[in-house]
């Protein structure tokens, strides 16, 4: 009964001209836009050094924030081979001038204890700029929380010579550690074309939803005439549920497959050595995607074609905030409403993808897989209480 | 003889409406019962209670002596069940679709494939085979929707006004099909609002209004419930008061209506009213067209227990 039930439900999954369009076509038809759209930025793989500039006077306090400005002296020292930045110490003033005449790609003001950076338009090196400024923050708060924590235990235990040079030293050792390390990306691949392919590629995942939404729509009473039809058989509705959704999943993966296939082969585009863990964030991404619309489809009481839509809507805009129409947005809600993009599963998977660039480590990975995993559970969760319903108040 | 089916006391509420208002009654064995009602008035959420699929607030319904719950597969491999919207996968042909809803009922392929070639041998498909849903035409349709809840050789079917919206041949053959599947042994719940359906098919006839049981009997029992006894219809052009008026004195004669050319006598009792009226009208020389006798329909049974005609 199983396996007859996944036979067809694959048969009609496979048979649906809309479901296919969404799920197989329409990412290969962006793909192959996008393609053509960022081939002309493409001429240069290699990210350049970028020119930036660092606002110093006694009045900004660069000194006494030691850690943002250390760490921009090693990521422009020419001795190192990761360089990221040619950088100027000027006035604020001569920065402006610079920016104006795009001589810099943006620059850097200590406001308030806390950098700020400004530029003049929206592109790869403003995006890196800001994000690299981020990650220093962050990197900066981890090791003053450490050594106040580490301090405040050495004080608490009655140690009055407390040796701060090792306190120091141990904190550092814990940062480079963690993963707020940033990579050397001046070598990698990253680009225009890659982002927007991981876009790409979340979107696919997430449109799994469809096929998610289509396989409960057909086994429920409450959704249709043949969701009516399979409820009064003496099948079990977990049975029917069950290989409906692992023949909606296997079809979404075969989709990614071929997109994958196609990137690769057509569009010659080089994932890299990550090759496999792209493929275990895809199948991870597209659990997410069905749960997506098995939410949709158990919680949302409207007839199909809303439904689609709803689910459509959703992606998309998950994609848009994480960056699919450009990546300075994934940036902004980031640092705005960071909430939303810790919720947003199109998030999750970009900023798996981009993890795997950016990161020495891949703690941050398996952190946005957990993220996808919990938030699927979540998802199934809540639909199990409207599945799990034996029959209706109406249908 | 055998109840398949008692339903009692069945209770169904909307909010503040009561879609099903204490309804009771029984299916035999053998027998088609025939649930004749408008629309609206419960007949499809009777059946999609008895199925389980809805909720009711109270009663009881037992299936061949057994309580029916959502999870009574032992008693769901006996029904069948068509419901008045078309069910089928658009993406599935014919044979598939009629094979999908089998293989839920029946494992052993050999098995369904002989009960799924007699399927669409009892609804006339075999030449549709191949076809997808949206390669038919209505009539079509609706009988591969009725071979996809049959094909399984159910004990028990369900056929929820299947005869909607098709046309003529293809409702003969759908009826033909039903009484063929009534002599096969299985029993049989029809649900219509089309009284001419229930005359020619249901050994038994519920008539349903507002959830409730109207009256229950055989066809020819509840015409006795219409209180007349002959309705005779003449086409009759220009008819002068004062000849209504007299046709109205005439032996047996309940109530006269003229209405578009169209005069309608009814009468309680007599046995050759037909004769007389003849008589009468040749007698005052009234001119007629056409003139028929009619005996009493479910409809004027409707319409003495509800004031109102079946299809308003």
């Amino acid at each position: 009964m199983f396996i007859h039930n996944f036979k067809y439900a694959f048969k009609t999954l496979f048979r649906n001209k809309m479901l296919i369009f969404w799920t197989f076509a329409f990412p290969i038809i962006l793909g192959t836009f996008f393609n053509l759209a960022f081939s002309n930025i493409e001429n240069s793989e290699k990210l350049d050094i970028i020119n930036i500039a660092i606002i110093d006077n006694e009045d900004l306090k660069l000194d006494e924030n030691k850690g943002i400005k250390e760490a921009f002296e090693q990521l422009s020292d020419e001795q190192n081979e990761d360089r990221l930045f040619y950088t100027q110490y000027v006035s604020e003033e001569k920065a402006k001038e610079l920016l104006e005449n795009d001589e810099i790609s943006g620059y850097l003001i200590i406001e308030e204890n806390k950098p700020k950076t400004v530029i003049k338009t929206n592109g790869i090196n403003e995006t890196i700029l800001k994000y690299v400024t981020e990650q220093i923050m962050q990197t900066t708060k981890i090791v003053e929380d450490l050594a106040t924590e580490k301090i405040t235990k050495e004080i608490q235990s009655g140690n009055i010579k407390i040796d701060y040079q090792k306190i120091y030293q141990d904190v550092l050792d814990i940062a480079s550690q963690d993963n707020v390390k940033i990579k050397n990306i001046s070598n990698t691949n990253l680009s225009y074309t890659m982002i927007e392919f991981y876009t790409l590629i979340a979107m696919t995942c997430l449109y799994g939803g469809i096929l998610g939404m289509t396989s409960i729509n057909n086994s429920l009473a409450n959704m249709g005439e043949v969701g009516k039809r399979t409820s009064v058989a003496p099948i079990s509705k977990g049975k029917v549920i069950i290989s409906s959704l692992l023949a909606s999943y296997i079809t979404q993966l075969i989709g990614l497959a071929i997109l994958f296939a196609y990137t690769i082969f057509a569009l010659k585009i080089d994932y890299g050595t990550n090759l496999p863990l792209i493929i275990l964030l895809s199948l991870t991404g597209s659990l997410a995607g069905l749960s997506l619309g098995i939410a949709v489809a158990t919680l949302v009481k409207s007839n199909e074609n809303v439904k689609t839509g709803i689910l459509i809507a959703v992606t998309m805009f998950g994609c848009f905030l994480s960056g699919m129409m450009g990546i300075t947005m994934k940036y902004i809600v980031d640092k705005n409403i960071p909430i939303v993009n810790k919720l947003n599963p199109a998030s999750m998977i970009t900023d798996g993808f981009y993890s795997l660039y950016y990161y020495d480590t891949f703690d941050r990975y398996f952190f946005n897989i957990a993220s996808l995993l919990i938030f699927s559970g979540i998802l199934i969760l809540i639909s199990v209480r409207g599945l799990r319903r034996q029959k209706y108040d109406s249908i | 003889m055998k109840n398949i089916i008692e339903v009692k006391n069945l209770t169904k509420e909307y909010r503040n409406l009561k879609a099903i208002d204490d309804l009771s009654f029984e299916v035999h064995e053998g027998e088609i019962l025939g649930l004749l009602g408008p629309n609206g008035s419960g007949k499809s959420t009777t059946i999609n209670c008895i199925l389980s699929l809805l909720k009711f607030s109270k009663g009881s319904i037992k299936i061949l002596g057994k309580e029916m719950k959502p999870d009574s597969y032992d008693i769901k491999k006996d029904l069948g069940v068509i419901f008045q919207e078309v069910a089928v996968f658009e993406e599935l042909t014919v044979y598939e679709n009629i094979d999908y809803f089998c293989g839920l009922y029946i494992k052993d392929k050999t098995t369904r494939k002989k009960y799924i070639k007699e399927a669409i041998e009892l609804v006339g498909l075999e030449e549709f085979k191949k076809f997808y849903p949206k390669q038919l035409s209505g009539g079509l349709l609706r009988r591969l929707n009725i071979a996809c809840g049959i094909a399984h050789k159910p004990k028990i079917i369900f056929l929820d006004e299947p005869t909607v919206a098709v046309d003529p041949q293809s409702r003969n053959s759908i009826l033909d099909g039903i009484k063929k599947l009534r002599d096969q042994g299985a029993t049989i719940v029809y649900t219509t609002h089309y009284m001419e359906e229930v005359e020619i098919l249901c050994d038994r006839i519920i008539i349903l209004d507002k959830g409730k049981v109207l009256a229950t009997g055989t066809s020819d029992k509840l015409k006795e419930l219409a209180k007349i006894e002959e309705k005779v219809t003449i086409e009759i052009n220009n008819l002068q008061p004062e000849q209504i008026e007299k046709i109205k004195q005439l032996e047996n004669v309940d109530e006269v209506n003229y209405n578009v050319g169209n005069l309608i006598i009814t009468y309680k009792k007599g046995k050759n009213n037909l004769g007389e009226l003849i008589e009468h009208l040749k007698k005052e020389n009234i001119k007629y067209n056409k003139i028929y006798s009619e005996r009493p329909t479910l409809n004027d049974v409707f319409l003495e227990l509800t004031g109102k005609e079946l299809r308003d």
